[in-house]
């Protein structure tokens, strides 16, 4: 119940204060979010499987935002930015999915 | 393939296992981190999507302005190259005026009358050649099958070698003050940007013009760029033809003649 008031009340913080994100940071921006997409699709279905432990979440985020954005500003340094940011976003987004199925089928076991 | 089936495999990063096999901690301590965190990512959401949304339109209209300003700084320039038109016929009534009616006088005035075509200072009329240049069909495969800027210099050069008296390309007049180069993706003449096919317009002497640019090292060069690289590139002659002037030319200097 908690992480979820949080999140409505973070949508509505950043909605109404309209915190501005530095230049340096926006191309990141995106790849954190799909990554953090991918750290509560994982955690939700660690719920449902009854494993869930706050602190394994809370590094798993951090470290998987900063990695996808690590990854990213490296491939800007080389040159290959927009194809890593792909390929972080492909990789994410097989976990992304199958942790949907797997989350459908113990909800509505279908 | 190992990796996109480990991948599918294990979803879930596998220290929750490990931490629920190893007994986890009191469920009630930490769960504040857990709210701090589900609201940074909450805020993180409505951040991205509230810069996308409003960067959309923003680029938009600066788009459409950035357009409307090109469109007015061109017509600006449309009026004044007309102002300058206007203003030359005045400086030639005057200069008539103030050259009198003696026998220097209508030296000098000859000698204008003979320079002025050349220069490229007032609009001719008269029979010549026009030639029709464009990129070759296929030319979005690369930048080596389009028209160069040095492509339309030799052309004109050319022009000028055979015999032509006055030159125009997509009706812009060339004079000694001329440049044709490129700007990022399109040639200029005179500063202005030139949108294809090209149509360069030669006055000339037609029984030799066209034969004399054709043995010419510039009809060389365009034979093999339509030959080899399926350029356009069509000439021929024309009964008639009206070149403006170039209003590129000003008066910078005017004086008495010692009389």
């Amino acid at each position: 119940m908690i992480p979820l008031v949080g999140l409505l009340a973070g949508i509505v913080i950043g909605i109404v204060l309209e915190p501005s994100i530095p230049q340096v940071l926006q191309p990141y921006l995106p790849i954190a979010i799909v990554a953090a997409m991918d750290a509560l699709f994982g955690a939700f279905r660690a719920y449902l499987e009854g494993t869930f432990t706050d602190r394994v979440f809370i590094v798993s985020f951090i470290s998987n935002v900063l990695i996808a954005a690590a990854i990213v500003y490296v491939g800007d340094q080389i040159g290959v930015g927009s194809q890593l940011a792909t390929g972080v976003v492909v990789v994410l987004g097989i976990r992304i999915f199958t942790n949907a199925a797997a989350i459908r089928r113990a909800l509505f076991h279908a | 393939m190992d990796l996109l089936n480990q991948i599918i495999r294990q979803p879930i990063d596998p220290d929750y296992a490990l931490a629920a096999a190893a007994g986890s901690e009191p469920a009630t301590r930490g769960r504040w981190k857990l709210g701090v965190l589900a609201m940074i990512i909450g805020a993180l959401f409505a951040v991205a999507a509230l810069q996308t949304t409003s960067a959309a339109p923003a680029l938009q209209s600066e788009r459409s302005e950035l357009i409307s300003r090109i469109q007015t700084a061109e017509q600006e320039q449309d009026e004044l190259r007309g102002r300058v038109t206007s203003l030359t016929e005045d400086i030639a009534t005057l200069r008539a005026a103030a050259l009198g009616d003696d026998d220097a006088a209508r030296v000098v005035e000859s000698q204008i009358s003979m320079l002025d075509p050349v220069v490229g200072n007032v609009a001719v009329t008269g029979p010549g050649v026009l030639i029709v240049v464009d990129d070759s069909p296929s030319a979005a495969a690369g930048a080596r099958d389009r028209v160069l800027d040095i492509d339309l210099q030799v052309l004109a050069n050319g022009l000028w070698e055979a015999g032509a008296e006055a030159i125009s390309i997509n009706g812009h007049r060339l004079s000694n003050l001329t440049a044709i180069r490129s700007a990022g993706d399109a040639i200029t003449v005179d500063y202005r940007s030139l949108t294809r096919p090209y149509r360069v317009e030669a006055i000339g002497d037609v029984r030799t013009l066209q034969a004399r640019f054709v043995e010419s090292s510039a009809g060389a060069w365009w034979n093999d760029l339509a030959q080899n690289r399926r350029m356009r590139y069509e000439i021929s002659d024309v009964k008639q033809l009206d070149l403006a002037a170039d209003p590129g030319l000003v008066l910078r200097h005017a004086g008495r003649a010692a009389s």
